[in-house]
């Protein structure tokens, strides 16, 4: 699966969380990552490339700072300007069909705010709508998005833990189940460089490691399997 | 349980051995990914102790 990440945000190379994110993108996959402002400085946009990338990819992925409940102007130009008639909708505007469409969105409140009652009032569901419109009338599926709210204030651990939410957002078969996260850990442990391990026994270690997330995961699989048995 | 509990230590030295940023990323999730399915093994194994106590399922 081919995942494009279009990024739109007007100072990227200043944008702390936008560089952890871009920082964070795994060596490889199949992931193409296309920042709006550095392609476009002059905010002209080349819309037969856009195109082109877009048909080339299954995940469409937009990334940007939540401004003003909306996304910075040159992504919403990207739009007027790339999902034309007859490309994303209209006659024979199918070239986007059965793709799927996610937003990355990096947002300055906490979560709580945004809900009825809440400094902002209205939740996230509500507010990307736009953005919902837009995948159903082009035939997108639409992702549950990744949201990542006050980045600056993140503690060490949720931002290692944010980092594998991210690769696996890009990548993961959705919805993203437990078991669909043990094959993704499984696969990134049998990648994992044991040149940046010092200890001898490192590999062992994540030999064992393995192992025990297959073996809980058949336990699990027979407890479930016992409960179903004896429900009547 | 202590097999898990070995182990998720070993993980924990390595993920603060590691000199990779994605690495450490990856054995802090391997090592919550451990603890979530053992949670689940608890709720599951809690589950079909109910189940097989439940005179309802004795088929008498």
């Amino acid at each position: 699966m081919k995942t494009l990440i279009i990024v739109s945000h007007p100072t990227v190379e200043e944008s702390g969380s936008q560089q952890f994110l871009i920082q964070s993108l795994p060596d490889d996959e199949e992931i193409t990552l296309h920042v709006l402002e550095q392609t476009y400085p002059d905010g002209e946009i080349d819309v037969d490339k856009e195109q082109a990338l877009l048909r080339e990819h299954d995940r469409i992925l937009f990334q940007f700072p939540f401004y003003w409940y909306s996304s910075p102007p040159l992504l919403k130009k990207w739009q007027d300007e790339v999902l034309t008639d007859h490309f994303a909708f209209g006659y024979r505007g199918t070239k986007l069909h059965d793709k799927e469409f996610g937003l990355v969105l990096v947002i300055g409140l906490p979560e709580k705010e945004y809900q009825t009652g809440g400094q902002e009032g209205f939740s996230i569901s509500e507010l990307t709508k736009p953005f919902q419109a837009m995948a159903k009338k082009t035939g997108m599926h639409y992702l549950k998005p990744l949201t990542i709210f006050q980045f600056p204030y993140l503690a060490e651990p949720e931002k290692k833990a944010l980092l594998v939410d991210y690769q696996q957002y890009l990548s993961l078969p959705q919805p993203i189940s437990l078991k669909r996260k043990e094959n993704w850990v499984l696969d990134q442990l049998a990648k994992t460089s044991k040149e940046t391990l010092p200890t001898e026994d490192a590999a062992f270690v994540l030999e064992a490691a393995a192992e025990a997330i297959e073996d809980n995961r058949m336990e699990l699989d027979e407890l479930r399997l016992h409960i179903d048995n004896y429900d009547i | 349980m202590e097999e898990h509990q070995w182990l998720v230590k070993q993980l924990e030295q390595l993920e603060s051995d590691s000199r990779d940023y994605k690495q450490k990323a990856l054995l802090q999730a391997t090592i919550a990914l451990l603890e979530e399915q053992e949670k689940r093994r608890e709720q599951l194994q809690g589950e079909l102790d109910g189940t097989l106590w439940s005179p309802g399922n004795w088929n008498i």
